[in-house]
């Protein structure tokens, strides 16, 4: 599914990945664990496009399909899709015609018809129901005046609404609470099939006991340093970065 | 004549109502120049190009009306239609309202009643609108008379180097309420000048809405001047959309002439290509505990140039005044220009005014936000217009106008 190898990258003159590998099989859910600064979000940004991260060295393989060759919109059409940290308010733009452009975005790129209004309004519903977001959300401006758990509900809505190949959740649990963790979690763990794969990056072992990885990485200094399986990261939490 | 070339109005006659108005304004063309760079109001307008073509007169009485433009701009709202051509009125298209206390017929068939009176012995354009109208709707709505439909002025130039002229009024009684929508349209191949005055007295207690629609092809030169008189309580609205013109110069000018006045005024243009936007707005509040409120939006694409100047007197005694303006741009071309000046002039010392100007680019933190989402760059841009002028759509009071700008809008950007 996604093959990351030797990977390079920077903002301006700070170099922060410094020959990462990772690879990650259909259905899998890898955990990246890590330090603040250990380039953790940067992952996360050079895999979904972001401009101002440069790649200077190593490839991404998502599918067959050369990722870094392709822009932010083609790489979400291809099946990729972003949690984001802090997701962005656009007043004035409503939710329904945003996701409804995004399907539609991708439907094109597939050479398919736009969407039919009833098929996509039964498939919001559906969506919706799967992390609690009330029509009154579904309905306002993209994150407009959301608090910071219906801002994370919105992108697992997001999320269930595109039905990506490979999810990157970019600490999804920061800013939440209990209750909203469980309800972000739930949405995930139901969008977990044999052919989708996650890639969860997060600070805290905490969101790995709703959402249970199959292998956890430890990011460090911009690579790989560690390894294992979800008993790596209640070790973490144990002990910290520190010893390793 | 000063400043612009003999045959350039030399073809165009005067027609044999408004006599008085119409000498005014020859003594205004003797002693006024036409508009250059040199002066600070239209510094950014020049119009020597406009002043080298000799132009004419066509009220067009055997021309067909073109296929591609509907008498009906916006077929779906139930209105009434007054249909002109060249600055002629053209009957045949048009749908008047009868009712008591409702006079709607044409400059031309009325007898002239100034609201502003000094425009022409200001300005040049005044003058050669006063001196050589063609001819206008007349609009009276006596008091306490609310108008049940919206009547929709559609002015079409259609033809080469034509000079259009129309004149409006309406004139509102006590507590009467209109609302008017002024559309232009213009052919692809027609090219000339578009010059309209429109005055409007609105009565105490009355309320008036102008949406003004701009859509014209073509290469016009298009002076607009809106002058409105607002007795005391009364209320005006106006949006403005310009949607194409190659040269286009919207004036507003409103005066507040008692207490409690409320004007709300916005616009938007998304000027493409070469075109040329002007809006030059003025607010006059001279009594006490009115309210005005302006939001002007604009996205500047290609190599268009704009420009826009905001005046807002409080005048002494215009004690507890709240008058509000915003103009925000976006600068979406490299070779895109605008000129932003708000201007206020405070002399009461109890107000609350306020005012905003911004130029700037598209959110990159909201593209990237729906690029992510399979959204390219084309479509995300569209959702970002759409939403940046959103404020002004959703102040548009009839959905079917709403709805017909956004389609023009959309055919002429490529929105989704």
């Amino acid at each position: 599914m996604l093959k990351i190898n030797n990977l390079h990258a920077r903002v301006e003159d700070h170099e922060i990945l410094k020959g990462l590998n990772l690879e990650v099989g259909p259905g899998e859910v890898h955990a990246i664990m890590g330090p603040n600064g250990s380039g953790k979000s940067t992952l996360a940004s050079v895999l979904s496009g972001r401009e101002d991260y440069e790649v200077t060295e190593g490839s991404v393989d998502f599918d067959g399909i050369d990722l870094l060759d392709l822009d932010a919109s083609d790489r979400a059409r291809a099946g990729l899709f972003l949690a984001f940290q802090y997701p962005v308010e656009i007043p004035g733009v409503s939710n329904m015609n945003f996701m409804k452009a995004a399907i539609n975005g991708k439907r094109a790129h597939l050479g398919l018809e736009p969407i039919k209004g009833k098929d996509f309004l039964e498939k919001a519903k559906e969506c919706a129901s799967l992390v609690e977001l009330k029509g009154r959300l579904r309905d306002r401006s993209v994150n407009e005046g959301f608090s910071g758990g219906e801002k994370k509900r919105n992108e697992i809505f997001q999320m269930a609404m595109l039905e990506p190949k490979l999810a990157v959740l970019d600490e999804t649990d920061s800013g939440l609470d209990i209750d909203a963790l469980r309800v972000v979690s739930q949405g995930v763990n139901a969008m977990r099939s044999p052919e989708r794969s996650f890639i969860v990056i997060t600070h805290y072992q905490r969101l790995l006991d709703h959402i249970v990885p199959d292998f956890v990485h430890v990011l460090s200094e911009g690579k790989i340093i560690k390894s294992g399986g979800k008993e790596l990261a209640l070790e973490l939490e144990e002990k910290g970065y520190d010893w390793l | 004549m000063i400043g612009s070339n003999d045959s350039f109005i030399s073809n165009l006659q005067k027609q044999d109502y408004n006599a008085d108005l119409r000498s005014k304004g020859s003594a205004g063309l003797k002693v006024l120049s036409a508009p250059t760079r040199r002066s600070e109001r239209w510094k950014y307008s020049p119009i020597s190009k406009l002043l080298t073509k000799s132009l004419k007169s066509c009220a067009g009485e055997n021309v067909v009306w073109p296929e591609s433009i509907t008498p009906h701009p916006v077929p779906h709202l139930n209105a009434y239609l007054m249909v002109f051509r060249n600055g002629f009125f053209v009957s045949s298209l048009s749908d008047l309202p009868y009712a008591d206390g409702v006079i709607c017929t044409t400059a031309s068939q009325s007898e002239y009643e100034a609201i502003d009176g000094t425009y022409h012995e200001k300005e040049w354009v005044g003058a050669l609108n006063a001196a050589y109208h063609q001819d206008g709707a007349y609009i009276k709505i006596d008091k306490g008379v609310v108008l049940d439909r919206p009547i929709i002025i559609h002015h079409l130039t259609y033809g080469e180097d034509i000079a259009s002229l129309p004149r409006h009024s309406v004139i509102l009684g006590d507590g009467a309420e209109a609302d008017i929508i002024l559309w232009n349209s213009a052919t692809e191949d027609s090219t000339g000048m578009y010059n309209r005055i429109f005055e409007a007295q609105v009565g105490k207690n009355a309320s008036l809405r102008v949406e003004k629609v701009c859509n014209e092809h073509g290469e016009i030169y298009n002076f607009s001047h809106e002058s409105i008189r607002q007795e005391r309580d009364s209320r005006f609205t106006t949006n403005n959309f310009t949607i194409r013109g190659s040269w286009v110069r919207n004036e507003l000018c409103i005066k507040s002439k008692g207490e409690g006045t409320d004007s709300v005024f916005n616009g938007a243009y998304m000027p493409a290509d070469s075109d040329h936007i002007d809006n030059h707005t003025t607010m006059d509040h001279a009594f006490p505990n009115s309210t005005s409120s302006e939001m002007y939006k604009g996205i500047m694409y290609d190599k268009s140039t704009g420009v826009f100047n905001g005046k807002i007197y409080v005048r002494q005694d215009a004690q507890k005044t709240a008058a509000f303006q915003q103009n925000s741009n976006i600068v979406a071309a490299k070779g895109a220009t605008i000129n932003t000046k708000p201007e206020l002039e405070i002399y009461a010392d109890d107000v609350k005014c306020s005012h905003g100007c911004t130029v700037g680019q598209f959110d990159e933190e909201a593209m990237f936000y729906l690029n992510t989402r399979g959204i390219n760059e084309e479509n995300a841009k569209s959702l970002l217009v759409q939403a940046y002028i959103g404020d002004v759509l959703n102040s548009v009071k009839f959905e079917e106008v709403k709805n017909e700008v956004v389609k023009l809008y959309s055919e002429r950007h490529g929105w989704l």
